[in-house]
């Protein structure tokens, strides 16, 4: 009877691999995740107007921990730097605040559109909101007063925006990208058309603040250095992609990138796509690190948390195929991944 | 056809070293990096004779002066034998080693039919009496010592599979009284309160919480959120330990615990369900007012919330009622087409214009109308979207 023994101490092993999934998900699709940065909580932000927030325990077990509400779909969320507030900015063309030692919630900002992504700027000044629109404009706010502290005008809607201080990129429609320097927020450092030719769905900083990544809904990832001096090593990718029948290898059928996110110790960086797959890559290696097993539905929206260890990613529909996509058995989860040091780690460059 | 028959039963061996694989594949990838590898240069061959053939051509060696096969067993390192995974090997050599296997595993000679697996034994013959009890008693104290698991089925696969394939003959004798623990097979007893369904996180859930649900659910006449700070005094629900101090990141001020049921009950989460979307269903449980908005806000948006449900969050069978919306560009002049693909290609958002994230929220389930303006009931019929561009529009003037 000796196979009772061995049995009971295998199974617990090879689930162990597998990805953990979030207890009690949102009831929509998930349209943004957030790591705090002080602590293993996750910010989820869905379209069911809710941000919700886990604890994720040291063997992957979640806990929900609190919960408010938007009157609209919730677009963006994000924690201050002490991991005290957390913001969200939403569909009802505001950003709100949520304090997590109090449980209150108080608008923040306000747009004249719904506020599409928000980010916490930690300068040496003390922390500000910023929050980008399909208003076209940016807004920066001390929390403090109703008026916002700024108020910069893109040539277009908002549809991304990331911070790495003191670079702030914001990708909006019609494939603009304006690259602010934070040290002189109110205009543009510099404003440029996309390298990629298709609409910009997301950009993510680099952790190292001297470039970033712009992902495209035409299956491809471009890597751009701000320096002009470093131009060289711009360069763009294809990834996200299918081939139209099996084995045929001509990758015609094409996906979104959805989220872009750089891991904040190694520098590598996860891709996300409509096709329900996940790579991770290093820019400076050229090459990719993992790839994951498709998941049953799109990625929405990816995250690690502050130190690289856990890799949170949503499986929910993103509207890439309108209304008639959203199916009633829709997946709409949140799963956790262990990542390996081998997964995330750079490569060491041979010869290049 | 003998031949091959045993062949489909023994796994996979390599004939250079007597090896055994999961599958042929892994034995020529293992065959190709062993054996057939080139001493001189880094190239690998499939089978010997491509060795001989590469030595002798691209090295220039002599047939007489050919390296022995690495890392074979002595007698079995020449190139007469043409090997190519199982194929080539000598007869002699598969009756051989075949009924070694036998020997090896205990069985009488000619029954190498049965699969040599790592499968028990115990699968291929009747249980006996003694160990039936033992199984039921073990499974019983895997299930967390429930009464009824002799009766009810076994709610949770993941106990083990091999409790769960005995699981039907065990079941069949249900009036078998347990046996008391100790019998040498079943868990210690201090083990058995883990409930199956969490083998990877011993201890993790608190004890409380069993398994599914792991929210409690509000207590009587207590808003799935309350606005303010929880009154002093207010007690945790029970089965909502507090955590414990230590759990605490030293940056991040501790959530108020226990004092706050985070989440409205489960049965709100799931009955609100995912496909007729209704975010009302679950926002009377979740939203009460938030009449703790700052007072510095644009008292514009400072109506209360819970007054009335956002209209975003009205049911979707009352949509048809609500005209559609139309996303318009703030300049149709600026319109973007997309570049045309130099090969054939399925782009799956092909839309230059508008993200999926714009026409999802301007959706009818979606849409946000404000509530809080005394003008809204007449704007009604105006898309939110459309208000928005306006003012974009009237700034852009200035």
């Amino acid at each position: 009877m000796s196979f009772f023994n061995t049995a009971a101490s295998t199974a617990p092993a090879a689930p162990a691999e597998k990805d953990i999934e979030v207890t009690d998900p949102p009831t929509d699709s998930i349209s943004s995740l957030s790591f705090s940065p002080q602590a293993d909580y996750l910010a989820v932000g869905s379209w069911d107007n809710n941000v919700r927030v886990y604890e994720v325990g040291a063997n992957g077990q979640t806990q929900g921990k609190a919960m408010y509400s938007h009157p609209g779909p919730v677009l963006g969320v994000c924690w201050n730097k002490d991991g005290t507030k957390i913001l969200s900015g939403g569909a009802d063309n505001a950003a709100r605040m949520f304090d997590v030692q109090t449980g209150q919630t108080s608008q923040v900002a306000a747009h004249d559109a719904p506020v599409k992504a928000v980010r916490w700027i930690e300068t040496p000044q003390g922390g500000i909101l910023v929050t980008g629109s399909w208003d076209k404009t940016v807004k920066y706010w001390d929390l403090r007063s109703s008026q916002p502290i700024g108020t910069v005008n893109l040539p277009e809607r908002c549809y991304s925006l990331d911070v790495a201080y003191p670079l702030m990129v914001v990708g909006t429609a019609e494939r603009h990208l304006c690259i602010f320097n934070l040290n002189n927020p109110m205009t543009p450092h510099k404003t440029m058309q996309s390298p990629l030719k298709w609409q910009t769905r997301t950009v993510s900083c680099f952790p190292t603040n001297n470039g970033f990544a712009v992902g495209s809904v035409e299956g491809r990832v471009a890597i751009q250095y701000i320096d002009d001096k470093d131009s060289a090593n711009n360069f763009s990718f294809k990834c996200h992609r299918r081939d139209a029948t099996p084995n045929s290898k001509d990758q015609s059928l094409v996906f979104a990138v959805n989220d872009i996110t750089f891991h904040p110790v190694h520098g590598t960086f996860s891709t996300c796509g409509s096709d329900g797959t996940i790579n991770f890559w290093d820019k400076d290696a050229r090459t990719r690190l993992k790839t994951f097993e498709p998941s049953p539905g799109p990625i929405t929206s990816t995250t690690f948390n502050r130190n690289g260890s856990i890799f949170a990613y949503a499986v929910s529909y993103d509207w890439s195929k309108g209304h008639s996509g959203m199916t009633p058995g829709h997946p709409n989860k949140i799963m956790l991944h262990a990542c390996k040091e081998e997964e995330v780690k750079k490569r060491v460059v041979k010869g290049r | 056809m003998a031949k091959k028959k045993n062949k489909a039963i023994l796994r996979p061996w390599c004939w250079y070293c007597e090896r055994e694989f999961e599958d042929e594949k892994v034995l020529m990838q293992h065959q190709k990096a062993k054996h057939f590898k080139c001493s001189m240069c880094p190239r690998r061959l499939s089978t010997a004779g491509g060795l001989a053939v590469h030595i002798q051509q691209v090295h220039k060696l002599e047939p007489d002066q050919l390296p022995r096969i690495e890392n074979a067993l002595p007698g079995r390192d020449g190139y007469e034998v043409e090997i190519f995974g199982m194929v080539g090997i000598p007869a002699p050599d598969v009756a051989d080693y075949k009924r070694r296997k036998e020997i090896e595993l205990g069985l009488a000679i000619g029954t190498i039919s049965q699969p040599p697996s790592k499968k028990p034994k115990i699968e291929n013959r009747p249980l006996t009496e003694e160990e039936l009890k033992a199984q039921l008693e073990a499974h019983k104290a895997l299930m967390g010592g429930s009464e009824s698991s002799a009766s009810a089925p076994a709610p949770d696969a993941s106990a083990n599979s091999v409790v769960y394939n005995a699981a039907p003959q065990t079941y069949a004798t249900p009036s078998v009284p347990p046996m008391p623990p100790g019998m040498g097979m079943s868990p210690p007893p201090g083990i058995s309160p883990t409930p199956p369904g969490h083998p990877f996180f011993p201890g993790a859930p608190p004890p409380g919480f069993p398994g599914a649900p792991p929210f409690m659910p509000p207590p009587p006449g207590m808003p799935g959120f309350p606005p303010g700070p929880p009154p002093p005094g207010f007690s945790p629900p029970p089965g909502f330990p507090m955590p414990p101090p230590g759990m605490m990141p030293p940056g991040a001020p501790p959530f108020p615990g226990g004092a706050r049921p985070p989440f409205p009950p489960p049965p709100a989460f799931v009955a609100s369900g995912f496909s007729p979307p209704q975010p009302g269903a679950a926002s009377p449980l979740s939203i009460p007012a938030p009449t703790a908005v700052v007072p510095g806000a644009p008292g514009v948006l400072n109506a209360p919330l819970g007054a009335s449900p956002p209209p975003s969050a009205s049911p979707f069978t009352n949509v048809n009622a609500v005209a559609p919306v139309e996303l318009k560009l703030p300049d149709p002049s600026l319109a973007q087409t997309n570049p045309p693909f130099k090969k054939p290609t399925e782009l799956k958002y092909a839309d230059p214009n508008f993200s999926p994230d714009e026409k999802r929220a301007v959706h009818p389930k979606y849409r946000f109308v404000p509530n809080d303006t005394g003008n809204v009931t007449n704007e009604n019929a105006h898309p939110e979207e459309t208000r928005g561009k306006k003012r974009a529009r009237a700034e852009d003037f200035l």
